[in-house]
Parts: C-alpha cells; sequence; structure tokens
C-alpha cells in the first residue's frame, strides 16, 4: 500500500503526485548517470562536435548553387559523399558510445518500475478526462479491474512522465544527441548509391 | 609539419566552438525571437520551437483541468492551437523560408510528441486532482 505526504491527503488521487515525483527524482539519477558515464568524458564531447561540423558541412555544401560545369559538379558530389560516409560514422560511434550507460539507465528504470508495480498494483492513481482509444486503453487501465476507461493505471500515468520529464530534462541540459545524427543509429539504413 | 600546424588549427577551432557553446544561452537575446531580420541557425530555431510547444503544452493541459474540459475533442483543439502558434510565429513572426529549415514537416514536429506527453500529464494531473 503506498504511503502518501499527508499535505496531498486530502485528495483522492494523490497517487498521481507520488508517480510523478518519484519519475522526475528517477529521471534525475538517469541523467546523472549518463553525465558520469557519458557527457563529461572528453571523447564525446569531440564525437559531437565532430557531428555538429560535418552536418553543418553537408547543409552548406548541399545547399549551395549546383554548377553548371560537369567536372566541378563530379568533384562536388564526391566531397558530398565524403563528409556523408564520415558522418554516418560518426554517428555509429556515437551510438556505441551510449550503448554502455543505455544498460545501466534501463536497468534503473527496470528497476523504479518495479517498485512502482508493486505501490500501485491494480490501483487506479489518476482519472483521464477523455475516452482512450483502443490500443491507448490497453496502457491507460493495465491491471485494473472495472470497466471506467477514465480510470488511469500507474503505467499510462509513467509513460507520460518519463517522456515529457526525461526528453526536456536532457533538452535543458544540452544532452538531447546532435541533429545531424538523428536517425543514424546502430544499424544504419543501407545506402541505395553503394548497390 | 603541415599535419601538425593543422592539427593545431584544428585543436583552436575545437576549443573556440566549446566555448560558443558555453556561452551559446548567455547571447542569447530576448529581442531576436521577435526580430524578422535576424538570421537563424537550424538548431536555434529548433530548440525555440521546442520550448514554445513545451510552455503551450504546459499551459494549455493546466487551464484545461481546470476548467475542467473533459473528450477527446479538447486533445485535437491542443494540437490544432499548438501548431497554429508555431506556425504563426516562424511564418508570420520570424518570416524564415521554411525550405531552408527542412520544409513545414520538420518545423511543426519539433518538439511535438515530447508537447503533447507535457499536455496530457498536467491536464490528466489537474483533472484529478481538482474534480475529485
Amino acid at each position: 500500500m503506498a504511503t502518501t505526504i499527508p499535505l496531498f491527503a486530502s485528495f483522492k488521487y494523490a497517487d498521481s503526485l507520488t508517480v510523478v515525483g518519484i519519475s522526475f527524482f528517477t529521471a534525475l539519477v538517469c541523467e546523472a548517470i549518463s553525465w558520469i558515464l557519458i557527457y563529461r568524458t572528453t571523447s564525446y564531447k569531440s564525437l559531437k562536435f565532430s557531428i555538429d561540423k560535418a552536418a553543418k558541412k553537408l547543409e552548406t555544401m548541399k545547399t549551395e548553387n549546383p554548377s553548371s560545369k560537369l567536372t566541378i559538379k563530379k568533384s562536388k558530389t564526391k566531397k558530398i559523399d565524403r563528409v556523408e560516409s564520415s558522418l554516418k560514422e560518426s554517428s555509429r560511434d556515437l551510438s556505441l558510445f551510449k550503448f554502455k550507460s543505455g544498460a545501466v539507465v534501463a536497468l534503473v528504470l527496470f528497476v523504479v518500475f518495479g517498485l512502482l508495480n508493486s505501490l500501485f498494483e491494480g490501483k487506479v492513481v489518476a482519472k483521464l478526462p477523455f475516452h482512450p482509444i483502443a490500443i491507448v486503453r490497453k496502457m491507460s487501465h493495465r491491471g485494473l479491474k472495472g470497466d471506467d476507461a477514465t480510470d488511469c493505471s500507474m503505467a499510462f500515468l509513467y509513460l507520460l512522465c518519463s517522456i515529457s520529464i526525461r526528453t526536456n530534462l536532457q533538452k535543458f541540459l544540452g544532452f538531447s544527441p546532435p541533429r545531424g545524427a538523428a536517425g543514424a543509429g546502430l544499424f544504419p539504413m543501407p545506402d541505395p548509391k553503394t548497390n | 609539419m603541415k599535419e601538425a600546424k593543422s592539427a593545431k588549427l584544428n585543436h583552436q577551432d575545437n576549443n573556440e566552438q566549446i566555448h560558443h557553446e558555453n556561452s551559446h544561452l548567455g547571447s542569447f537575446k530576448l529581442a531576436k525571437l521577435f526580430d524578422s531580420e535576424a538570421s537563424w541557425d537550424k538548431d536555434q530555431l529548433g530548440d525555440v520551437l521546442h520550448w514554445i510547444r513545451q510552455v503551450v503544452g504546459l499551459l494549455c493541459g493546466l487551464i484545461w483541468g481546470a476548467i475542467p474540459l473533459v473528450g477527446g475533442i479538447w486533445l485535437l483543439l491542443f494540437l490544432a492551437i499548438s501548431s497554429g502558434i508555431v506556425y504563426g510565429y516562424y511564418a508570420l513572426i520570424l518570416k524564415v523560408d521554411e525550405e531552408d529549415y527542412g520544409g513545414h514537416a520538420a518545423l511543426l514536429q519539433d518538439g511535438l510528441f515530447a508537447s503533447l506527453s507535457v499536455f496530457l500529464l498536467a491536464w490528466i494531473l489537474v483533472y484529478s486532482l481538482s474534480s475529485f
């Protein structure tokens, strides 16, 4: 059974505040772990710098006026290809780099989810002001009894918290991945040009 | 010799960039937010649009929950308002050419998912706490 802070005890759904508080604290802990394992290292900084630089270079190269001379055009495409491949390589390195702390963060999130589950299992922690669609309902009504679709389980609230708090916290602290690396993960899409 | 020189230059460049990033927030001027003549970096514009969306999401969530508004239609209204504000901001106030920043879709989806979850969280929390 969850214990609620006396100040909020008058609310029927005071448990929702506990869920939000715990997920905010977890997000802070996760970012601290990531900072210790990744962001403070010089190799991460230089990798991020090179990705940003390559992405900007690529952008300016692509937006420059296309030249009419065929030879210049050919050398330019070659250059673009070279920058593109180096960008892909750096992005892949960055993803590998993040893998290490990703595992630790996943473990922390898993443990916290388990803790919250044991605290609020089968309990309605909040009330939804709308009737969710079937897919969302599976998550929002997870482990709850009764047919009231507006009942909200801990899992849905925790999901919302982790998306909103973590994304914005990362953005605020400047830890979000560089835009140039977006979409280039561990398993990049095959390049049609090389086939 | 040449390589050493270029490595040194690269290192200097690196340091300058890090210094530039550190002073990035400090040099950011509020007046630029409403200046249609100002030139925008793709990252900077993306960040500004992201935070506008988050603030709109939070405010709408708090208001919707406090009134309280009930029903899925209000979720759609929020999406319309939020996208309208972002579009109005970059197209009418900043007057940027969207093609330079990856088109309307790229600008409009910046921070959309995060703001939707901020909105839902605020709406659900305020509604649950104030109406029951």
